[in-house]
């Protein structure tokens, strides 16, 4: 499979800060990559680099094998990109922005604009300035699907969508995959990434901490269960990991490392099981692992 | 509602005092320059008659009545600060009442144990303690020039009223459109149509030349600010213009209030001009774009120099209809302002007349090209830039924007002007006209490609920057010389290097050119190597 994006150690310093510290970042041709972080992770500054509207101070990356700083123009003819706060000029109409944005790109598929103004629920005749941001949102998102993309790049894209639009917003994505082009979504909304994304990339403080499927990340995160078991809550608890180990209604509730699952499970069914619920790790945890990591180190969690 | 009213008042305490100070001592800096340029007696009957013979110099000016100083001082400057001071209340009651309505403030405000009508009405306290704020300030700049106490008074108290009359359009405005941008775009319209009613209704009265008055034209009778000219204030000291204008304000405001009082939060009674549903044609591309975005501003641009330059042919001619061997001070001067030795004064004019067009048309370029740096700061040049669209294209389309904003503005200028002599029956200025118009386009593309380097190269300070040499180099162009200032700054200035018609040597104007050229190339390359700053 080609790769579409390849960042390798990328860095950007604002002034003093250093927005980008070492980010590596690889999406493949055909995939949705999720790239999560909170705000200030870096996440639209990455954007920015692999558009070459900012210049990184060190690493390398290309984007549709070129280098975007000074390849551009060249790359942006496949690129369809949806920026985080997506400001619109005030005198033009939302449908004669879409219209001039798709123009830029060589013009847009006007079945495609005519569907995707009315999935979006999107009166085009309004002006920029009467918009509301989840409106200049769907005009920037109308514009970007209206004409097919190799690559296409969202920052944030539905901050300001509601559940619908936000269903709406998916099965495009999902049509676009289909269609065999790659989609790189910056997010921290958890649900859309789990229900869209192939892989993850997860970016604090400017670097990649982790990368990888859901699945392969769900590996080092932990399982919640929920047992009514002959074992007593001493001798779980005192199981290698296990974490958080309570008693609640009669039923010992704790949380158990991916890797000792096994081991954990056969002690279980050695002291007998009449009913359990275990409950896959939500990105949040994942999340929470991350960038709990600070509460950790200050010694407040318990476990 | 006091605690409204103070609030406002915080809101207010910096552009408020600029406007009221600034315009009371654009008052007092007019009478006393009355006082210095118009000279004794004589030198006014002789200016005014004159001025009489020029529609142009009226319709800019206003109704002499007789040579008294004080009628100087009347004709000359009451009609502009009735603009100013106009403009002053419009934007003080947009400020207040559709801006915060269309940013959400007023719907905070209004879901306190607030009334619909206080914030308004808070409003009105502030205008009108404004204005009498501004008459007291007005008053006593009139008596330093050494105006009679009457007039002063009179004048002060016109002035002011017509501010409220047009807080109360400010406020209609406001009523009527769902927009800031739009009410204030209404009432600056207004303000300006008062004054171009008076305009044509003066150029167009009938003069007494004996008895250095004028009977103005019907268009003035329409115009608020044509009814405070009647007050023939220093003169002849007539009050009903001013209970006139009053009514007018009263009617405006109480119309306004009436309405707000009964209109939902947000409401308007005109609904926002809804936009096409898909773009035209000719949308595409950078330049595309940055045309959509700019012509309205260019065509302002253009209509009004090209009025400037209609209203020079007919003043230049009525100068050079003068007999300078009675008045070979009058002569000196215009000839100084040519910086010529040409005899022929009215011949001297044009040049001198024209460097002012020239530094219109390079506002105008400048503006221009700063609207890139506006796009980038608002963060809509990201969009763009992320589609195919290379760096110095982008620019590059703002840059051309201002040539062609250039070139516009000037041939248009030049056209009006040669037009103006041709319709005064100065056949010989025509071509002399227009191509001293069109000989100021090297210095203001300078201007032009000056605000494209600082807008590649330091963006964050592009704007002040822009401006700012801009007006440094009107300064040194214009005054570079009476200020004595050093060769090399002189020659810094693009407007030092402007040639006279018929011109001789073209080395300069092509050197200025090469160097505009140049410039911008920079600044383009600038931009190609640095980071978009929002």
């Amino acid at each position: 499979m080609n790769t579409v994006i390849e960042a390798q150690s990328l860095t950007k310093r604002f002034g003093r800060t250093l927005a980008l510290d070492g980010l590596d970042l690889t999406v493949s041709e055909g995939e949705v990559h999720g790239f999560l972080g909170p705000n200030g992770a870096g996440k639209s500054t990455t954007i920015r680099v692999l558009l070459g509207l900012l210049r990184g101070n060190g690493g390398s990356a290309t984007v549709l094998g070129r280098d975007p700083w000074k390849d551009a123009v060249a790359i942006h003819r496949d690129i369809a990109y949806v920026p985080g706060d997506v400001t619109l000029w005030p005198n033009l109409s939302g449908g004669e922005t879409i219209d001039y944005l798709t123009r830029l790109r060589g013009g847009a598929d006007k079945a495609l604009r005519a569907r995707l103004i009315d999935a979006f629920q999107l009166d085009p005749r309004k002006k920029g300035r009467g918009y509301s941001k989840g409106n200049r949102q769907k005009v920037a998102l109308v514009a970007a699907f209206a004409r097919p993309a190799k690559l296409y790049i969202f920052d944030e894209p539905t901050s300001g969508l509601d559940p619908v639009m936000e269903s709406v917003f998916r099965a495009e994505v999902e049509r676009v995959q289909k269609e065999g082009a790659t989609v790189l979504l910056s997010s921290h909304i958890l649900s859309e990434v789990e229900q869209l994304c192939d892989r993850i990339t997860i970016v604090r403080s400017g670097r990649a901490v982790e990368t990888g499927s859901l699945d392969e990340l769900r590996h080092l995160t932990r399982t919640s269960f929920r047992v009514a078991t002959g074992a007593s809550l001493a001798e779980v608890a005192a199981l290698p990991g296990v974490h958080d180990a309570r008693e609640e209604t009669g039923h010992l509730v704790f949380d158990v490392d991916g890797a000792e699952l096994e081991h954990v499970l056969t002690s279980l069914t050695r002291e007998g099981v009449t009913a359990i619920t275990a409950t896959p790790p939500s990105l949040e945890e994942l999340f929470l692992r991350h960038y709990g990591d600070r509460i950790e180190a200050t010694g407040s969690d318990a476990a | 509602m006091l605690p409204v009213l103070l609030q406002q008042v915080r809101r207010d305490r910096i552009i408020l005092p600029i406007w009221v100070l600034g315009t009371a001592a654009l008052l007092a800096v007019s009478a006393a320059s009355v006082v210095n340029e118009y000279g004794d007696a004589e030198g006014r009957s002789q200016i005014l008659t004159v001025a009489l013979a020029t529609p142009a110099l009226l319709s800019l000016r206003g109704i002499p009545n007789g040579d008294s100083l004080g009628s100087a001082v009347h004709f000359q400057s009451y009609a502009f600060l009735a603009v100013t001071i106009g403009l002053m209340n419009v934007f003080l009651a947009t400020r207040h009442g559709r801006a915060d309505e269309e940013k959400g403030r007023r719907e905070l405000l209004l879901a306190t144990p607030v009334s619909r009508l206080t914030p308004a009405v808070a409003t009105l306290v502030l205008a009108v303690v404004a204005n009498a704020v501004f008459a007291v300030l007005a008053a006593l700049g009139y008596l330093a020039a050494g105006l009679p106490a009457d007039g002063a008074v009179l004048s002060a108290t016109a002035l002011a009223v017509t501010g409220l009359a047009f807080f109360g359009v400010g406020m209609l405005a406001g009523e009527l459109t769902a927009t800031t941008r739009a009410a204030s775009g209404i009432g600056v319209v207004l303000v300006l149509v008062a004054y171009a009613l008076r305009a044509a209704g003066d150029a167009l009265g009938t003069p007494d030349v004996a008895k250095l008055t004028l009977e103005p034209a019907w268009p003035s009778w329409l115009s608020p600010i044509g009814w405070g000219q009647q007050t023939f204030a220093f003169t002849d000291d007539i009050w009903w213009p001013v209970a006139a204008i009053g009514a007018l304000a009263v009617v405006l405001v109480g119309v306004a209030l009436v309405v707000h009082s009964r209109r939902e939060l947000g409401a308007s009674l005109l609904a926002e001009r809804r936009g096409r549903a898909a773009a035209r044609p000719t949308l595409r591309g950078a330049f595309g774009l940055a045309w959509r975005l700019h012509w309205p501003t260019l065509l302002a641009w253009t209509l009004g120099s090209a009025l400037l330059g209609l209203g020079l042919g007919s003043l230049i001619t009525a100068v050079s209809q003068l007999d300078f061997a009675d008045n070979p001070q009058l002569a000196a001067i215009l000839q100084s302002l040519g910086h010529t030795d040409q005899s022929d004064a009215a011949a001297a004019l044009i040049p001198a007349l024209m460097v002012i067009v020239g530094s219109m048309a390079a506002a105008a370029g400048v503006q221009a090209v700063l609207r890139a740096r506006e796009e980038e700061a608002a963060g809509r040049a990201e969009i763009l830039l992320a589609s195919p669209v290379s760096r110095i294209g982008w620019l590059l389309a703002f840059t051309a924007l201002g040539v062609v904003t250039v070139a516009v503005v000037l041939l248009a200028t030049g056209l009006a002007s040669a037009a103006g002599f041709a319709a005064s029956g100065s056949d010989e200025f025509v071509w002399q006209s227009l191509g001293q118009c069109l000989v100021q386009a090297p210095a203001a593309l300078a201007f032009v490609a000056v605000t494209a380097l600082v807008v590649g190269l330091l963006p964050r300070a592009a704007i002040g920057l822009g401006w700012g040499l801009f007006g440094a180099g009107v300064v040194i162009g214009y005054f570079g010389q009476v200020l004595q200032l050093p060769d090399w700054l002189l020659k810094a200035s693009p407007i030092t290097h402007v040639p006279e018609v018929p011109v001789d040597d073209w080395v300069p104007t092509l050197v200025v050119t090469a160097i505009a050229v140049v410039l911008a190339a920079l600044g383009m390359a600038a931009f190609r190597r640095r980071d978009l700053t929002t």
